[in-house]
């Protein structure tokens, strides 16, 4: 037991001294400090259940000498909810809550962990009811907004910057705030979404990454030749085909017609030019066979789409990159040895008129907790918010908990992680990330819930050439405007 | 002697028919099962690589392992207790209603028999709201017993629909004969109906067993702790948010409907004996 | 019975039968109200509201979702689906289900291992189905696409699950390989009802099988199967399980039924109040079809 203390002190202290830039959980003015209490933290924690808690008694928090709201020392219990079912997030979100309630042992955290697929019918039925967890994951977007306007989301923004937290990237604290208030703390590590393609096959056929969607479609062509499907697609879950819709529009205008169709004013569209040249590209690529046959048909959820990749019938895949951490869980060898990643081509011709190219497809903070702290009355239950706070932003996403999840393939929203990615597919995709001038949050979590639906369902009809990119472009102007109105 | 020759050659064509039908109906039937099974036996890479419906190279059973250490057991019993106990109450609450229904002449009758009927009507997911207040309200929240109402009344209609319709198609007389020999409506209904009414009962033993042993809605919505999670539930363990491993969930549904052949096959012979007496007593 | 001759007792005869029925019924009844006849009468108050399902205020819209409904064009597609849906279940499930059950009550008990893997689907849970089935059906590689590879000697693809209408029939398809079982299942249990000395005196007047079944057996199974038919109407009317895990409803909408619907307006898009409209509406629509179902095929009653 000693010899494995000591040896978690020596890897901890090692670890630390590698991730300085990261995880310095003091920002904004960020101290020396910070990366020695962290190093403390970090050698303490891992043997969290049985030792952190005698560690507690002697007095010494992870959140000491930090600046951070005294947290109530009378018992007090807090329900939080997530998503993490499966190793090996469970494990990393357990051990956060450990290090916690090792430290604070008079606060409780019930860790309730539910199902993905039917995490929103949860939050409905507990919201509707009076039973909404006092902390909980979400994606941000359209949901959170709802969840804020309907009273379960507490406004953060003045404890934000009054204490301590993460340096988070300014696309995630864009993200996790709504109507210029903060309300959520990310946690889940950013994805970007890039093209996965097999490098033996492009090595085999002398293919080189393409530069410009003419260089891709070229490859695409080439592919095509020898029997290969270009793009590895399972489309029944329409969020998929959704990335090369939402890609080609923000290479084609950068921001600029997506904001403006959202918003429905000045002239904006969903029928402006970027939106009709992705949709016509998509159905052009359609016909040329560039995605499989049945792309409708093929479902994500069922990994249809991992599954042509890996029996050599496709060769490209454009998804988010949590794929990073799956291929590797289904075979790591099969993926170092075949699977690399480059970012979407540039549209040469709108490069040249002006339109930036840096704006990529994503999510900065993955998952983020909003906190439900009220009292009955409605007043704000700030004892608790505290504790939630300190939960969220010392223990989840301190340096122990970054480096698990970078060891697992996740990268945390936080400035300086980027450093440390070791995988180089991750690290492409993070670069990618980083050097962004906007990343912009998936159609679908990024609309109104009910705008959201009519979208994924246009996606269906493009890729089945079933409307014309004009019809699509309506239909979804339509639903946006009916949002707008009921707003 | 020509006419019986060719009753048989007519009867030997239509067995042939019938086998080749049955023959069919066994390989539709057996084909995604089978793939089920196998495909439990695999990695995930290979089952991608290799396709579904290929057979498992190399076999493991380390999904089997990691399923069964991972509290398989405990799920499984929960679920064994709650369903039974749903079972068994809805049985009796469901053969006693059905039994007034079909053979006693009342006013509200036919009211309350459609009432019941058009009840079957209703989709489940309207109900989890108010289900879960109640339940949240009486403190059963995150308990099994909590799900013991809900799946005991949502197989009420049915069954009781079903039952009506069985028990009156048994003869009229057998009561009258009991009533003569001094029996009244309750021992009529504990000693002749309710034996009668076996295969019916068997019927939908099997019908709401199914159902319940796979119900995940209200299992999902009303039990929150681990320690308390019926079977359905334990499929979210291989479940996350962008990853699926679908052989580690193929062994677990494959675990789980093992226990329901096993008792079929036990049960279906039951089935036959109950179907023999009432043709006996009849 | 009720004789005015002994207008007395056939009084305490009835109330007496009331009373039992009353006591018989009283469980049931309590069950049903509780956590059925109380979500309903909810469900109903809640579609006069605008509601996003979490927010503590709802605003009262009157009877403007149910206009919303009248007019819904995804609503009445989706009802149509189900018309769909019924009738083809029917058609499929009942008559094969049936000739399964014939096959093994001819049969006796030497056919019960067909009984056992004819059973199977039924037992397989939805989530199973829906991905097996995925596979199965996969345009390239499934196995439907590689038999018509086979037959026709050249690469054929067929779209089952990606387009529409083949969607629905396709999952229509499914769902009577998942729910045919259970029909067998009732089948034997309605033959196991009718009394063997019938059969044996068809026979000694020398009717043959073919014959007991068609003029005999069958008729005798009349109420048994008019039960059948309205379970797999009411069915296939709020289906939802395999469907949601199968297509989600999809593609566009292609396979979109009530119960789904109903479902991703309450618990996906904020939209409780017209979710509950919906709901309502479907509890209504299919109640309506299973009692005109009942009155149009009424068996003769007999107390």
């Amino acid at each position: 037991m000693k010899n494995r203390l000591l040896a978690t002190f020596l890897t901890a202290a090692m670890v630390i001294s590698t991730l300085a830039g990261c995880g310095g959980s003091a920002a904004p003015a960020a101290t020396n400090d910070a990366s020695g209490s962290g190093a403390a933290a970090t050698a303490e924690a891992p043997a969290a259940d049985t030792a952190a808690s005698s560690d507690a008694s002697t007095g010494t928090k992870q959140t000491d000498g930090k600046n951070l709201p005294e947290l109530t020392t009378e018992p007090l219990e807090i329900t939080l909810w997530d998503i993490a079912t499966e190793d090996p997030n469970k494990t990393t979100q357990e051990s956060a809550v450990a290090r916690f309630m090792a430290d604070y042992p008079n606060i409780k955290i019930n860790q309730v962990h539910q199902q993905n697929d039917n995490y929103k019918q949860q939050l409905v039925v507990a919201m509707s009811s009076g039973q909404a967890p006092n902390m909980y994951i979400h994606w941000g977007g359209g949901p959170m907004a709802e969840y804020y306007k309907s009273g379960f989301v507490n406004d953060i923004t003045d404890m934000y910057a009054k204490y301590d937290h993460p340096d988070f990237i300014d696309a995630a604290v864009a993200q996790s705030t709504y109507d210029g208030k903060m309300m959520a703390i990310p946690f889940g590590g950013l994805s970007g979404c890039d093209i996965f393609y097999n490098k033996t096959i492009f090595a085999d056929l002398g293919l080189e990454v393409p530069e410009t969607i003419d260089d891709l479609e070229a490859v695409c062509a080439t592919l095509k030749e020898n029997g290969i499907t270009p793009f590895a697609l399972a489309n029944a879950s329409k969020w998929t085909g959704s990335m090369y819709y939402m890609y080609l529009v923000a290479r084609h205008s950068g921001n600029e017609e997506f904001d403006a169709a959202y918003t429905q004013e000045n002239g904006g569209s969903f029928t402006s030019p970027a939106f009709i040249y992705a949709a016509e590209k998509i159905q052009d690529w359609v016909k040329k066979g560039y995605f499989p046959d049945g792309v409708n048909s093929l479902t994500a959820d069922d990994n249809q789409d991992r599954a042509l990749l890996y029996d050599g019938s496709a060769a490209m895949m454009l998804h988010g990159s949590w794929q990073v951490s799956g291929l590797k869980s289904d075979n790591e060898e099969w993926y170092t040895e075949n699977i690399g990643v480059f970012r979407f081509p540039e549209d040469a011709e709108a490069k040249a008129a002006g339109v930036p190219q840096d704006v990529e497809i994503g999510t900065a903070i993955g998952n983020g907790f909003s906190f439900n702290c009220f009292n009955d009355d409605g007043s704000v239950n700030q004892e608790m918010l505290d504790a939630c706070y300190v939960l969220a932003t010392q223990y989840y996403n301190d340096d122990i908990y970054n480096e698990t999840q970078m060891a697992n393939g996740n990268t945390p929203s936080i400035k300086g992680c980027e450093e440390q990615i070791e995988d180089p597919n991750s690290k492409i995709v993070v670069d990618v990330f980083f050097n962004a001038s906007n990343v912009q949050l998936w159609y679908d979590q990024y609309l109104p819930a009910s705008v959201t639906e009519v979208h994924k369902d246009c996606m269906t009809e493009l890729f089945g050439l079933e409307k014309t990119p004009e019809e699509i472009g309506q239909e979804q102007d339509e639903a946006m405007q009916k949002a707008i109105a009921e707003q | 002697m020509n006419e019986y020759k060719a009753s048989k050659i007519k009867s030997r064509i239509a067995w042939t028919i019938a086998f080749i039908f049955a023959l069919s109906q066994l390989i539709l039937t057996l084909t995604p099962f089978f793939f089920m099974v196998m495909n439990s036996f695999r990695k995930q890479f290979d089952m991608l690589q290799q396709g579904v419906f290929h057979l498992p190279d190399p076999w493991i059973v380390t999904n089997y392992v990691t399923v069964v250490t991972n509290g398989f057991f405990g799920y499984f019993l929960r679920s064994v207790i709650v369903v039974a106990i749903s079972l068994i109450l809805m049985l009796i609450i469901s053969s006693c209603a059905a039994y007034p229904l079909a053979r006693m002449k009342f006013k509200l009758n036919v009211l309350i028999y459609a009432g019941i009927v058009a009840m079957m009507s209703v989709p489940m997911h309207v109900t989890l709201i108010p289900i879960f207040k109640m339940t949240t309200s009486i403190g059963l929240y995150d308990t099994l017993q909590s799900l013991i109402g809900p799946y005991v009344a949502f197989a009420l209609p049915m069954s009781v629909f079903i039952l009506t319709a069985f028990m009156k198609t048994i003869p009229k007389e057998i009561e009258e004969s009991a009533e003569i020999d001094g029996c009244n409506r309750y021992q009529n209904f504990f000693r002749m109906i309710l034996p009668l009414s076996k295969s019916g009962l068997a019927t939908l033993a099997i019908y709401n067993g199914v159902t319940m042993w796979n119900e995940f809605a209200f299992a999902n919505t009303l039990l929150i702790s681990p320690w308390n999670k019926t079977l359905p539930l334990a499929l979210g363990q291989f479940k996350g948010e962008h990853s699926l491993d679908i052989p580690m969930i193929m062994s677990v549904l494959t675990l789980s409907v093992l226990p329901m052949i096993i008792l079929f096959i036990i049960f279906q012979d039951k089935l036959v004996k109950g179907m023999m007496a009432g043709a006996v007593k009849g | 019975m009720g004789n005015s001759k002994h207008l007395g007792l056939a009084y305490t005869r009835a109330r007496s039968t009331a009373k039992a029925a009353a006591i018989f019924l009283a469980p049931a009844l309590l069950l049903i109200a509780i956590f059925i006849v109380y979500p309903v009468i909810d469900t109903f108050a809640i579609s006069g509201y605008k509601w996003n399902g979490i927010s503590s205020d709802r605003i009262y819209i009157g009877l403007e979702n149910w206009n919303t409904l009248l007019h819904d064009e995804m609503f009445w597609k989706s009802f149509q689906h189900n018309l769909i849906v019924m009738v083809c279940s029917i058609v499929l499930q009942i008559p094969i289900g049936m000739l399964l059950a014939t096959f093994l009550d001819a049969g006796g008990k030497k056919f019960n291992i067909f009984k056992v893997i004819w059973f199977l689907p039924y037992l397989m849970s939805s989530v199973a189905i829906a991905f097996l089935f995925n596979y199965a059906l996969a345009t390239n590689g499934g196995i439907i696409s590689s038999l018509a590879t086979l037959l026709r000697g050249q690469k054929t693809n067929i779209d089952l699950l990606g387009t529409s209408p083949n969607a629905l029939f396709t999952v229509i398809a499914v769902m009577a390989w998942q729910f045919t079982p259970f029909y067998m299942v009732y089948f034997i249990a309605g033959y196991g009802n009718i009394d063997t000395t019938i059969y044996e005196a068809a026979v000694i007047d020398g009717a043959t099988r073919g014959q007991y079944l068609r003029m005999i057996a069958i008729p005798l199974l009349g109420p048994i199967f008019k039960t059948a038919c309205t379970m797999s109407l009411i069915g296939s009317l709020k289906y939802f399980d395999m469907i949601w895990n199968m297509t989600q409803g999809g593609p566009a909408g292609a396979t979109e039924l009530m119960a789904t619907y109903m479902y991703k307006l309450s618990f996906q898009q904020f939209n409780m109040g017209y979710g509950s409209t919906v709901a309502a509406g479907m509890f209504l629509l299919i109640t309506a079809i299973a009692l005109l179902f009942n009155r149009v095929f009424k068996v003769k009653e007999d107390y």
